[in-house]
């Protein structure tokens, strides 16, 4: 099965570790990606839905003019914006007529309503299997504390999990099928304050100190997140938070290709985990310590 | 139904401290949580303090934590949410609490819903006979004031934990009633206002107000329909906070331009040459770490002229 | 020491509009509310708001409906005060930006109602009370009117028999304050928790009624109490008359039209004395009663009674649009109340009265849907406008430190006696357990008779009973006792009015007077209060333009 890739934008801009992990993890895997080249940024809930909504709609019609129905992300954001816009697309067929007429005609475009947006995490257990995933682990990461850190979008709203609540575990579940440890903790579904690092960073950077801060407490080497603007925050903004609040964190962050990635027997350079601003050298130590 | 109620009791003015106190209640089968909150007020302790009003589900009064759930406590059958034979009642968090279960709904609340300026403030004259509106402008309207300010959405909020005086969904829903009443001619001055610090650019949109309103009303879209309309009418932030407006503007410009986002660019842009003295220690620690490409080249997408197209076009409808 | 030119007591739709018209009269007015204004009974009103709006429709059709709905009891010339000025009343509201239903031209929808001869209801889907108190509540932010809130007023202030004023615990202190004033209106709303279960809502305990009473001023039709034809059984969750409006049945079991026999013509569009009454007596003797919305259609149901849908569903499992429910009558809306005129004045100078705890006469022995929200606005309004009037002319009251020093005395010595924890909740089931099984839906003498022995004896009791909770602050126990009192003195009033009035009218079912007697009772009760229990008289209903006939549906 051939899954359309939307990589984002922050992939390759802000998180430039990210995007060749994962592709790296999927042709290991051996999913099929066709990257949509020629798509635009989702709006990531900041642009006004009545331009984010079209330029959605056309990445989603591009997607069916190459036979594809499976369009994969690799950001929580990017699913929930995209995942909410085709909600509403295909809830109301006359608002996707409008929009096809208005946006999409000139371009000779159409979108019928035929796309699912899925994560690479739901993508990983729904699709490819869990079981199937123990089988490709080469190095089980054991004894490794890992905390999850979803992101909002990839949790709610309630229509995001598309009748499936186990959804909401997902991230524990991968951990666990790659031999490492979950420390759960209460604010693995909660925000990591990057939307409001403009309007307001006092309370973004709370934020970031406060679910670091209670994953460190309850144990965790590191966190892993499947969404690279929580990792934005949880990471680039580490040092800023643990300044604001006084008190050290250090607490390495993966991206979810990265942690699967030392699974699958992939370097730290391969998974350019030198890239991030809290060093994930802890993190690469404990793993090799124990192949 | 023979059952534990383990009730918060506090009262600050005392300078006790607080604690879950067990109350034995015995209760029809069919009965509330409010009815067993009654049943000790009557029985055990005439001293237990909590609100009620209208006992039916109707007024939003009611709203406490039961067993760590946010709930309307006349609505909640204790059979439902009894857990071996006990049921937890506390107030709601993030708030001040006055006595027991009586807490600040002031500070939650009344105060931020006073700040909205929630009136009408009307475009036209009334026509004879009444404004001639189609029922479809007024259906969203309906659904918003069919809040009834239960506070669950503030409660579950992720930025009030955070910041107490954030406006909070429930403030923000009913600044939605007025501003997009098509009756209402004050939407720019309102929406300026709303977009001060504490309004709805605050907001981290997780959605968690939409997961529990109990009304269907999804205050997290409310937020986002009042932010489209302000982009709309070019009021982006209000007077305090003009980075918002700049960081949208920012975001806007590189996609419409490239397709995708620069986030150099927005960095830049968002904060100016102010904040230069931050940004540089930021980017030489992106650099360093090979975060920062270089050189630094920002490419346009292929089919970034069709993603211009439809900025143009909304641009050219509003 | 609070002082204001006006007071108003209660934070309803009445209490809001009073305190909204004082204001525009440029008043000085307060607002005290024993729970914050948005929590008032009237966010449970659901149906919807008559007015002759329509082009095809008259005010005099309107107040027709009334007149007969009322059983003639109605003062018609309050009749047609509510009948003429409802159309501004909906009209004031659309410009304060109600956001009620339109039709398929954008104009003000209409839904019939009750007892109506054609469709003339406005609303808000199915939460029509919500809307207009939020509505009203908006206006006073607006207004930036003083509230406040949470303060239960414990009594009048009395100055040489006028009204200056309130007394009133703050509940978030326990201080009690004298709030001075020149003028009071009450709008705190009837008195349904005489019963349980009740369609009323907790606070509904008669304290307007009762420290009116006291001060002066006489209570009228008390005995006329309407039950709300369908609750939910065995829930108090009232299914609001509007499905019955739009479409829904009244089945037994066996899927028997319940009125087919009594109303023949209007069917379930009968006024509520007559649905209660019949789904009663199918009930009594052993039949199931239902309603079935499900020709009113799941889509409209969803979008216009999403409300009521949504708590069906949470209080007792079923769906309104695949199934028909149990319903059965509760006591709901009390008609009687302070005797007022057209200008909500209650007789006792600076007191004025509106909404649910006054009596304007205009619903005589049995109240249309439709018409309570309007009759709180119009008489809200006028009540408002009066007091305003009447307090630029008034004296400042005299003695409200000492008065305040009393209540004080008093308060300090019920919460000093302590008492059986237990006995005021005793004593408030078997006050509504008589009521419930002696003055309820049918009545006659024997019964009411010993209603009233009952409840003096409780009144006895609870003379000896004292406040367990000794704290001040946020103390609902003592509240709770003070509204006892409240209710006990309400009840034994209208168990005497329904005992004196051998007749059966509206909602008032005597079995041993089971017909209407115009000649002997075509008067209104009126109650005044002595050390002995409610001394009775009686008064003439205002007949203007409408003999009063048989009424046919």
């Amino acid at each position: 099965m051939s899954y359309a890739f939307y990589p984002g934008c922050v992939s390759r801009g802000g998180c430039p570790e990210l995007y060749p992990s994962a592709v790296k993890v999927a042709g290991r895997l051996g999913l099929g990606l066709e990257e949509l080249t020629d798509v635009g940024c989702n709006g990531a809930g900041v642009l006004s839905r009545a331009v984010s909504d079209p330029i959605n709609a056309r990445t989603f019609a591009k997607a069916e003019a190459r036979g594809l129905t499976q369009l994969m992300t690799i950001c929580s954001t990017c699913t929930g914006v995209m995942g909410g816009a085709n909600l509403r697309l295909k809830e109301d067929p006359a608002y996707r007529e409008r929009i096809n007429r208005e946006f999409l005609a000139e371009e000779r475009l159409a979108y019928q309503g035929s796309v699912d947006v899925k994560h690479l995490l739901w993508l990983l257990v729904e699709d490819y299997g869990l079981d199937r995933l123990r089988a490709e682990v080469r190095r089980p990461l054991k004894g490794l504390r890992v905390s999850p850190f979803y992101g909002c979008y990839i949790r709610r709203p309630d229509g995001i999990l598309e009748g499936k609540p186990a959804r909401k575990r997902y991230l524990e579940m991968v951990i666990e099928a790659l031999g490492a440890e979950v420390t759960d903790f209460g604010g693995k579904g909660k925000c990591c304050g990057f939307p409001v690092l403009t309007a307001n960073e006092p309370n973004s950077m709370a934020m970031v100190a406060a679910h670091t801060g209670e994953a460190k407490s309850k144990g965790a080497e590191c966190m892993v997140t499947p969404c690279p603007l929580c990792h934005l925050n949880l990471d680039g903004g580490q040092p800023r938070a643990a300044k604001m609040k006084g008190t050290a964190i250090d607490l390495p962050i993966l991206h979810l290709p990265q942690l699967i990635g030392l699974a699958l027997g992939f370097s730290t350079e391969e998974l350019h985990l030198k890239r991030h601003i809290v060093p994930t050298r802890p993190v690469a130590e404990k793993v090799s310590l124990l192949t | 139904m023979e059952l534990i109620f383990k009730v918060y009791r506090h009262d600050p003015a005392a300078g006790t401290k607080p604690a879950l106190e067990s109350y034995p209640v015995s209760l029809p089968d069919g009965a509330t949580v409010l009815d067993g909150l009654f049943q000790i007020r009557d029985r055990h302790d005439g001293g237990l303090a909590f609100r009620a009003a209208c006992g039916r589900g109707f007024c939003g009064e009611c709203t406490l934590r039961i067993n760590r759930s946010g709930k309307l406590a006349c609505i909640t059958k204790v059979a439902q949410v009894a857990k071996d034979g006990e049921v937890t009642v506390e107030p709601v968090r993030n708030i001040t609490v006055l006595k027991d279960l009586v807490y600040d709904v002031d500070e939650l609340l009344w105060q931020k819903i006073a700040w909205v300026e929630p009136w009408l403030r009307p475009a036209t004259a009334q026509p004879e006979g009444g404004y001639v509106i189609p029922d479809a402008g007024l259906e969203p309207i309906r659904k918003a004031m069919s809040c009834y300010y239960c506070g669950l959405c503030d409660e579950g909020c992720s930025v009030i934990p955070f910041d107490r005086r954030f406006s909070g969904p429930a403030a923000l829903t009913k600044a939605f009633r007025v501003v997009f009443d098509p009756r209402d001619g004050a939407a720019r001055e309102r929406l300026l206002r709303l977009g001060e610090p504490r309004g709805m650019w605050d907001c981290v949109h997780c959605y968690e107000a939409n997961e529990h309103c109990p009304r269907g009303i999804d205050p997290t879209d409310r937020i986002f329909d009042l932010r489209d309309k302000a982009v709309e009418l070019g009021v982006k932030s209000g007077t305090a906070n003009p980075q918002v407006a700049r960081h949208y503007d920012s975001f806007a410009a590189s996609v419409r331009q490239s397709g995708w986002l620069d986030e150099g660019r927005l960095a830049l842009e968002t904060w100016g040459l102010g904040r230069l003295g931050e940004l540089l220690p930021m980017a030489w620690r992106a650099l360093r770490r090979g975060k920062l490409p270089v050189p630094y080249l920002h490419r346009k997408r292929p089919g970034a002229e069709w993603i211009r197209k439809i900025f143009d076009k909304v641009e050219k409808r509003s | 020491m609070p002082d204001h030119t006006v007071v108003v007591v209660g934070g309803g739709v009445a209490g809001i509009r009073a305190a909204l018209a004082a204001r525009a009269q440029g008043a000085d007015v307060a607002l005290v509310s024993k729970v914050h204004p948005l929590r008032s009974h009237s966010c449970t009103s659901q149906g919807g708001l008559n007015a002759a709006l329509a082009p095809d429709d008259s005010w005099e059709t309107h107040a027709q409906d009334t007149v007969a709905g009322g059983d003639f009891l109605g003062d018609q010339d309050a009749v047609e005060t509510l009948a003429r000025e409802a159309p501004d009343a909906v009209l004031e509201l659309d410009r304060w930006g109600a956001p009620f239903n339109r039709d398929e031209r954008g104009r003000l929808a209409l839904r019939r109602l009750a007892g109506a001869s054609r469709a003339r209801a406005c609303y808000a889907d199915d939460l029509t009370g919500h809307v207009v108190l939020q509505v009203l509540h908006e206006q006073l932010l607006a207004a930036r009117v003083p509230a406040y809130v949470e303060w239960v007023v414990t009594s009048l202030l009395m100055d040489d028999g006028a009204c200056r004023g309130v007394v009133a615990l703050e509940l978030a202190t326990g201080t009690l304050h004298a709030i001075t004033a020149r003028a009071v209106v009450l709008a705190t709303g009837g008195f349904g928790r005489v019963y349980e279960p009740t369609g009323a809502s907790l606070g509904l305990t008669g304290d307007g009624l009762a420290l009116a009473y006291r001060a002066g001023a006489v209570l009228m039709d008390m005995e006329m109490v309407q039950y709300h034809p369908t609750a939910l059984t065995g829930t108090g969750a009232l299914l609001t008359e509007a499905l019955l409006g739009e479409g829904a049945l009244l089945v037994t079991g066996g899927g028997e039209r319940v009125m087919a026999e009594a109303a023949p013509r209007l069917g379930e569009r009968a006024p509520r004395d007559l649905l209660s009454r019949s789904i009663a007596s199918r009930l009594k003797a052993g039949e199931a009663v239902l309603l079935d919305a499900r020709p009113i259609g799941g889509a409209r149901l969803g979008r216009s009674f999403g409300v009521t849908r949504h708590l069906v569903k949470a209080v007792a499992g079923l769906d309104l649009a695949k199934e028909p429910v149990p319903v059965e009558p509760v006591p709901h809306r009390t008609m009687g109340g302070v005797r007022v005129d057209l200008h909500g004045a209650t007789g006792v100078p600076g007191l004025f009265a509106a909404g649910g705890c006054a009596a304007t006469g205009v619903h005589g022995a049995n109240r249309l849907g439709g018409n309570s929200l309007l009759e709180a606005l119009v008489f809200g309004r006028r009540a408002g406008e009066a007091a305003a009037r009447a307090a630029a002319a008034a004296p400042t009251g005299q003695g409200a430190s000492s008065r305040l020093a009393d209540e004080e005395r008093a308060l300090e010595a019920l919460t000093a006696r302590g008492g059986g924890p237990d006995a005021a909740a005793t004593i408030r089931q078997a006050l509504t357990r008589t009521m419930r099984e002696q003055v309820g839906l049918f009545r006659e003498a024997a019964g009411l008779a010993e209603a009233t022995r009952t409840i003096v004896g409780l009144e006895e009791r609870y003379r000896g009973l004292g406040v367990t909770a000794s704290g001040r602050r946020w103390n609902y126990a003592l509240v709770s006792h003070l509204e006892l009192g409240h209710l006990l003195e309400v009840a034994r009033v209208v168990a005497a009015a329904a005992l004196a009035r051998q007749e059966s009218r509206g909602v008032h079912a005597r079995r041993d007077f089971p017909e209407r007697d115009d000649t002997g009772w075509l008067r209104h009760t009126l109650a005044s209060f002595t050390p002995d229990g409610p001394k009775l008289d009686a008064q003439p209903v205002v007949i203007t333009r409408w003999p009063p006939g048989r009424r046919a549906y």
